[in-house]
């Protein structure tokens, strides 16, 4: 298996090469550039064009290309035009908040999934089952961003429970009231978020049960006289979380890949708001490093649900 | 404000709703006016609320940059979010954005010795106790000039300056145009000019930087790297009423009085400034989170503002316009200057008069627009009081008007469309930003009223252009994708417009050229025009040759407005935009709770 792994990653070397030269010849070819965006009746197009030229922007996309990449191998991703500070900075700071966010979103999304999906495929056809399906086909119709603007509507301002904007009070001081402002400005977003995206991990385990439940295995284990309970913990459990395995690498690595809605409407800084920014703002270095970084995660959440797979599944061998 | 308040280019600030109900009488009345609006609110009552914290709001749909150090700023973001810290501000202003005595400094003009003595205020320091220098007056020049520079501050006006130039080539490794009187800790700096401007009196113009930078505490960072220093993000000094407690990068800052501020002491204990999202802004103050925004609210939530309990509407006129252009040359890249064509599609004056004639966007404003913002009347906003023309009229709906212009002008019926004088077809290309929905439904109306008199006008690419689109085309040396084009500038607060209209200016996007035009701007700076009077004429008549000449026309004027909460004491728009520390250390608050 581990050479399969070191394999799969030698593979991604040039599927990286490929996304970044793509994505950098496409970044080029945008209309505008990083800096007529804050021209001013008293900026001097002389000192943008100087600008332009100090940057590299004037050289073939080739060179520039060439350019970026010795940098990037001597560990200097550039320096964002908009921000004007390193990518490298930007990420720390924008990555740190969407890693918070995303790990919440992930958990409340299996903490809320995996009970509903077992329920409703262990009472199949029943009240609960049809309700739970309900919820599922609901928060499946109706967009996030709808939610969340209703979320934060209601919750935010009008009930005043949770704060409207920004990763973290101004007011926070010290360790313990920081991370409790953290996790008070993540609350609504991430729970608002997580209960609607749950449906692939409910539908996926509820199918998979009532699958299970009808297997061989389990009428032999009720033959025996195995209470439901154990047979449920013991056999239809681990057997119906393989698709849910499945897809677990991805939202293991899509933590980082931001959550553009929710951090628009709650003026949440994270990655997502940044690469939506750096397109508007033609901050080339950003936009090139973020979708080398998405690319990457994608990548590796493949690797890593094939992975947790034939760890989990012990028919499944990574070869 | 003394600065200068950024172009977002692109944000053509127009926002209105649908436009159906606009008919097609003529109106041949004034040009609308802005809605009645108090520019200043104070709360009664003692002021009791002092010991708690005055909550601010950023209306920004991105996080700010975080550069405190105002000479390498930008964006109106990161100047609201540090303004509490007075923004490095080195001149008080008067209403009119003349400079006066009093602010960290005062400066003397000698026209007859070209100089600019600038003299600090000995109680001058920064919020960690240090004295401000006239080193510190001189730096911004060093970071602003230095050819490693990131800012983009730098312009041909400062070669006035001696020895700037050779600085910023740099052949030399000192600007020799400064010296300092008293040592370069000294409290005096004095600038040497080749010619003295009018201009120099104003705060905002482009030959005298207005703000210090802490040498001591920057002398040590690369200029090149300064904007990603610690010095100027996380642990800045300032000269203003308060200084920096703490900040969440990109999301807020707060801020507690600075004991070393040269003015009255600072009253209210604690100031939070969070950016919050356009679309939230309104819930938010309804909500009772902000006790008021620094950028300006949406137009399009007056109304909803207005009704907020607890709250009273304060705003000035922006230091901004919309404005329509035409494309009448190209720019020569060899010679550096702007040429009009011949024969240029938009060349025939009485056409683009025509196109304005044939707008009523004096009722569509009135009708949607809440008085927020209004049709404007001339390329000078009313914010500048002494050089504005109230009495100019603009263009105001005629459409039997544009229909014999375009008659008059030899412009002939061809079936539905105006053809050519010489026969030829005529399509006119509009080119435009996207923007809210409101400001395509006013695009459209546009389009509507000039099909109506019969012109062939349409989108260029079809549709309202992405920004950065829009520029690359509109900016190249020659284009013929747009032939009228709608646009707005944020101004600075000197509005001497030649970097904009002059024959020079590569911002001159629709290439328009005369002798009058160069004549009359030159006036505005010449040295007759020391003599207010006169450079107040020179405006007037500037204004007014515009409109005729209508090769730009203005569209639209607004207000920058804000709701402030009825606990918050002195608070004075305008003082805003005049002397920034003086704005910040005359808050205080009636309660520690919102009303």
């Amino acid at each position: 298996m581990w050479k399969t792994i070191f394999r799969r990653i030698l593979i991604m070397i040039p599927e990286l090469i490929i996304l970044s030269l793509i994505v950098f010849i496409l970044a080029k070819a945008m209309p505008g550039d990083p800096f007529t965006g804050s021209i001013n009746p008293r900026s001097n197009p002389a000192q943008i064009h100087h600008l332009m030229q100090v940057n590299g922007l004037y050289d073939p996309w080739y060179q520039q290309y060439w350019n970026w990449v010795v940098h990037l191998f001597h560990g200097d991703l550039g320096t964002s035009y908009e921000y004007q500070e390193p990518v490298t900075t930007l990420l720390m700071q924008r990555g740190a908040n969407t890693l918070w966010l995303g790990i919440f979103i992930v958990i409340m999304m299996y903490v809320i999934g995996l009970p509903l999906g077992i329920y409703a495929g262990r009472h199949e056809n029943k009240l609960p089952d049809h309700i739970i399906r309900a919820y599922t086909y609901i928060t499946m119709a109706i967009p996030l961003f709808v939610v969340l603007v209703i979320g934060i509507w209601i919750f935010a301002y009008g009930l005043n429970l949770f704060p409207t904007s920004g990763s973290i009070s101004p007011t926070a001081n010290g360790f313990w009231p920081s991370v409790f402002s953290r996790f008070y400005h993540i609350a609504l977003p991430g729970m608002l978020v997580a209960l609607f995206s749950t449906v692939n991990i409910v539908q996926y385990l509820r199918s998979e049960v009532i699958d299970a439940k009808h297997s061989d295995y389990v009428k032999t284990a009720r033959a025996k006289g195995v209470p439901m309970k154990e047979i449920y913990r013991h056999h239809i459990f681990r057997n119906s979380l393989l698709p849910i395995a499945a897809f677990a690498g991805y939202s293991i690595t899509g933590v980082l890949d931001g959550q553009i809605f929710a951090e628009m409407i709650f003026s949440y800084p994270g990655m997502g708001l940044l690469f939506l920014n750096a397109i508007n703002y033609r901050d080339y270095t950003v936009i090139t490093v973020l979708v080398l970084i998405f690319g990457f995660l994608n990548l590796m959440g493949t690797l890593l649900s094939d992975i947790i797979l034939a760890v989990v599944d012990p028919r499944v061998r990574v070869e | 404000m003394n600065k200068r308040k950024w172009l977002a280019a692109g944000l053509v600030a127009v926002s209105a709703l649908a436009l159906a109900a606009c008919g097609n009488k003529s109106s041949n009345g004034p040009t609308a006016k802005p809605a009645s609006m108090q520019s200043t609110y104070s709360a009664t009552g003692p002021a009791n609320g002092n010991n708690s914290t005055l909550k601010v709001a950023e209306i920004n749909d991105a996080p700010f940059k975080g550069i405190s150090l105002a000479v390498l700023q930008d964006n109106a973001e990161d100047q609201d979010v540090y303004s509490p810290g007075g923004e490095d501000q080195l001149f008080n202003n008067d209403k009119n954005f003349k400079i006066t005595d009093g602010g960290l400094a005062n400066q003397r003009l000698n026209n007859s010795a070209k100089t600019d003595t600038i003299t600090l205020r000995s109680d001058a320091k920064w919020s960690d106790g240090s004295k401000v220098t006239a080193r510190d007056i001189e730096y911004p020049y060093e970071i602003i000039a230095n050819k490693n520079t990131t800012s983009q501050q730098y312009s041909a006006d400062f070669t006035d300056i001696k020895g700037m130039a050779a600085y910023h080539t740099g052949k030399a490794s000192t600007i020799s145009g400064f010296t300092y009187p008293h040592g370069q800790n000294g409290n005096q700096l004095v600038i040497h000019f080749s010619s003295m401007k009018p201009a120099m009196k104003y705060s905002g113009n482009s030959f005298i930087w207005g703000t210090v930078a802490p040498y001591e505490k920057l002398k040590n960072v690369p200029i090149a790297k300064l904007a990603s220093a610690d010095e100027v993000r996380k642990n800045p000094v300032f000269i203003g009423p308060y200084k920096l407690a703490s900040q969440v990068t990109g999301e807020s800052t707060s801020w507690v009085p600075n004991k070393y501020y040269y003015g009255p002491a600072p009253k209210i204990k604690h100031i939070t400034i969070q950016v919050v999202s356009s679309n939230n802004s309104t819930a938010a103050f309804k909500s009772k989170k902000f006790d008021f925004n620094m950028q300006t609210a949406p137009s399009s939530q007056y109304k909803n503002l207005k009704a907020i309990k607890g709250y009273t509407l304060v705003g000035t006129p922006a230091l901004s316009y919309g404005y329509f252009g035409f494309n009448l040359g190209h720019f020569d890249t060899k010679t550096g200057l702007n040429v009009m064509d011949k024969n240029a599609k938009m060349g025939n004056k009485n056409l683009r008069q025509a196109m304005m004639y044939a707008l009523d966007l004096t009722k569509t404003y009135n009708k949607l627009e809440n008085g927020v913002a209004w049709h404007a009347n001339t390329l000078i906003p009313p914010v500048f009081k002494q050089y504005y023309d109230a009495k100019e009229p603009g263009y105001n709906y005629n459409m039997s008007k544009a229909q014999s212009l375009l008659k008059a002008a030899g412009y002939k019926k061809k079936g539905k469309w105006y053809v050519q004088p010489n026969g030829k077809p005529l399509t006119i290309y509009y080119g435009v930003m996207t923007g809210s929905s409101v400001s395509e439904a006013i695009y459209q109306y546009e389009l509507q009223q000039w099909h109506k008199l019969g012109l062939n006008v349409q989108f260029t690419t079809g549709k309202p252009m992405e920004m950065n689109s829009f520029y690359s085309t509109l900016q190249a040396p020659k284009q013929n994708k747009i032939d009228i084009f709608d646009a707005a500038w944020s101004l600075s607060s000197e509005p001497t417009p030649t970097q904009l209209y002059g024959e020079d200016a590569p911002f001159n996007s629709g290439h328009f050229v005369s002798a009058k035009n160069t004549q009359l701007m030159n006036n505005m700076n010449n040295s007759k025009a020391f003599n207010e009077s006169y450079r107040i004429k020179q405006f007037y008549a500037w204004q007014k040759y515009m409109n005729q000449q209508a090769a730009y026309v203005p569209d639209e004027f607004s207000l920058n407005y804000t709701p402030v909460n009825n606990r918050v004491k002195n608070f004075n728009k305008a003082a805003w935009y005049i002397t920034l520390p003086q704005f910040w250390d005359n808050l205080g608050l009636t309660s520690s709770s919102m009303k």
